[in-house]
């Protein structure tokens, strides 16, 4: 027969090191990324590590490491980690305001709180994210978050973003908020086309 | 001329879409920078439209992914973003884009570029 | 809604892009036209059975469900669960044409190539990888090879181990691998022969607990097919995380072929080969 061998005569690769939560904290912020990358993968599964995963996230260069760090984030989801989850999407880095956006998007509990504050803040880029956010969530207040986004927003992206969710729905509790939006953007060809799709989704529903 | 759009909203895809066929330009279409760039290893595109803020894999680092690989990296790219600031446009040209479009775009404006491009081509 | 037939057997034109277009988001399988008759039955009795009488507001009820019990119930009506051998073969043909040349290339001679197969299911897809390698590695002598499997449903892992397999689950099989590596039963069963199943090490695991992953170490291959597509977004995260940490630089990771990493995580590199499309984490110094 070919040389196909059978795990047992092998062993190293079975031993699983002895993990401690000090061991990951320090193994968070070494030199070498696969220990952090393994360290914060591990420490997901500690609730009392998201103060030093936000911290680590702050300064993380290494993509991998990154994803890892948010996953983990995003499995504790106490405030501490939902907080610093936000405080991404004010980060000059697309990859991780978008890595933000994706894990947020799936803590509609958890944010939900905060969401109000999200779709009113003062910089436009965080709205646009908050839009997006509720555009990807399950989560019935979603859809009365965008409608207050299309209805008010004076950006025309941010407003854009939320009609796109909207747009998908075709829900006619959204019809006067489009209409509205319509009006407040005349002359702006993509918000005329994503409303008019909008309001033949509601029509022909 | 074939473009592949990369923009993770479909409404935007399909606007886009819109003004482009109204150009004669055949039109593919893609969520995601990965996505795109798994069908630009299967395709030739002659043009990219890409948004910026996708998941899984953003703008920058989707075109910076064509400009790194062999048979892609002359591939035509225009950035379409939300983003505003001239730190943002900077980010575009550096990680390899030829041109940058605010959003939300203006048919004409879109189309001048394809334009300008199918020209060179 | 236009183009319904009298007894809403058929979505719209519409109805159906919006739900492919969603459906693709959600679990990575795009259908295409030619899956719309599929699709659309399997809708319309979701509908029935949860009571909506519109495609619209059971599109809506499926989105919004923060428990996603609905979603799962769809994407388990949409998927088709059957495991046999040599499924998905051309995957088999990309890791001996091109994935193991790449990888033994960069080995000593004396490493052993490492392959990991999770879901095992059954077994049909370990030992598939064994019997491909066996028949068409043309390096097969040359290399030491483990095949590691593992499943998180014990019942599974002992079926595998038994090694009994149906005529369905074995009719891909080139009639001479069929002779020489499987004794006929009664009632047009097959059972695979011993030194198959002493070769693979079967272990029980759940692929999102990272803690449980640890086990799994310096694989080569992992072919994770078909199983992703059942998670949420954030265990599938999870679980190509823990695949990622479980291979070596430069190892390859095939999943399902209507599957993609596109929907999942960026941080394997896509490959493209001229049977599959597979995807590659980073060789080192990108970790």
């Amino acid at each position: 027969m070919g040389l196909i061998k059978k795990q047992e005569e092998f062993k190293p690769q079975e031993q699983t090191e002895e993990i401690s939560f000090e061991l990951l904290i320090k193994d968070l912020n070494d030199e070498d990324p696969q220990k952090r990358l393994l360290a914060a993968r591990l420490l997901g599964n500690y609730k009392e590590a998201s103060i030093y995963l936000v911290d680590r996230l702050g300064k993380e260069t290494h993509p991998a490491v990154r994803e890892s760090i948010i996953s983990s984030l995003a499995s504790i989801k106490d405030e501490i980690s939902i907080k610093g989850l936000i405080d991404c999407l004010r980060s000059d880095d697309a990859k991780l305001r978008n890595s933000a956006v994706e894990a947020l998007s799936q803590l509609p509990n958890e944010v939900d709180s905060c969401m109000k504050e999200l779709i009113h803040d003062k910089d436009r880029d965080v709205r646009i994210f908050a839009a997006n956010i509720a555009g990807l969530m399950n989560h019935p207040k979603a859809i009365y978050w965008l409608i207050e986004i299309v209805e008010n927003d004076e950006d025309v992206n941010v407003c854009g973003t939320a009609l796109n969710e909207l747009a998908e729905l075709g829900i006619e509790e959204s019809k006067e908020a489009i209409l509205k939006a319509k009006e407040r953007f005349k002359n702006e060809p993509y918000i005329q086309f994503a409303a008019d799709l909008a309001l033949k989704r509601i029509d022909n529903g | 001329m074939n473009v592949l759009i990369v923009d993770d909203s479909a409404l935007v895809r399909s606007y886009h879409r819109q003004i482009l066929e109204s150009g004669g330009f055949y039109v593919e279409e893609a969520a995601n920078g990965l996505e795109a760039y798994e069908k630009a290893l299967t395709k030739n595109y002659d043009l990219y439209i890409v948004d910026i803020n996708m998941p899984v894999l953003d703008g920058y680092s989707f075109v910076q992914k064509l400009r790194d690989t062999k048979d892609l990296k002359q591939s035509p790219v225009i950035m379409v973003s939300t983003e505003q600031e001239n730190k943002d446009k900077d980010m575009a040209f550096r990680c390899g884009a030829n041109f940058y479009i605010a959003k939300p775009v203006k048919p004409e404006e879109l189309l001048g570029f394809c334009k300008i491009i199918s020209g060179v081509n | 809604m236009d183009n319904q037939t009298q007894d809403n057997t058929v979505l719209s034109k519409e109805d159906f892009e919006r739900f492919r277009e969603f459906f693709y988001e959600k679990t990575g399988i795009l259908f295409d036209e030619s899956k719309r008759y599929f699709v659309d039955r399997r809708i319309i009795e979701r509908m029935k059975v949860t009571g909506y009488d519109n495609f619209k507001s059971y599109f809506i009820a499926i989105k919004y469900d923060i428990s996603g019990k609905e979603l799962q119930n769809l994407i388990n009506a949409l998927t088709v669960n059957e495991t046999y051998f040599f499924r998905e073969e051309y995957q088999f043909q990309a890791m001996v044409e091109n994935m193991l040349p790449e990888i033994t290339s960069r080995k000593k001679p004396g490493e052993r190539v490492r392959i990991f197969s999770i879901p095992s299911s059954t077994g049909e897809e370990p030992y598939s990888i064994a019997l491909y390698l066996l028949e068409y590695w043309k390096d097969i002598d040359k290399w030491d090879i483990e095949i590691v499997s593992a499943d998180i449903d014990t019942n599974a892992l002992e079926a595998a181990k038994q090694g009994v397999y149906s005529s369905r689950s074995v009719q891909n099989l080139p009639k001479p691998i069929l002779q020489k590596y499987f004794t006929p039963l009664k009632d047009g069963y097959y059972k695979i022969t011993d030194d198959l199943i002493n070769a693979i090490e079967f272990k029980k695991a759940n692929i999102v607990n990272s803690i449980e992953m640890l086990k799994f170490r310096n694989f080569d291959i992992v072919f994770c097919r078909n199983l992703l597509i059942y998670f949420d977004d954030l265990s599938r995260k999870k679980a190509a995380e823990n695949l990622y940490s479980a291979m070596n630089p430069g190892g390859f990771i095939c999943l399902g072929h209507a599957e993609s990493m596109s929907r999942i995580s960026s941080i394997f590199e896509a490959r493209r080969f001229p049977k599959a499309i597979v995807y590659q984490k980073p060789l080192e110094g990108n970790v």
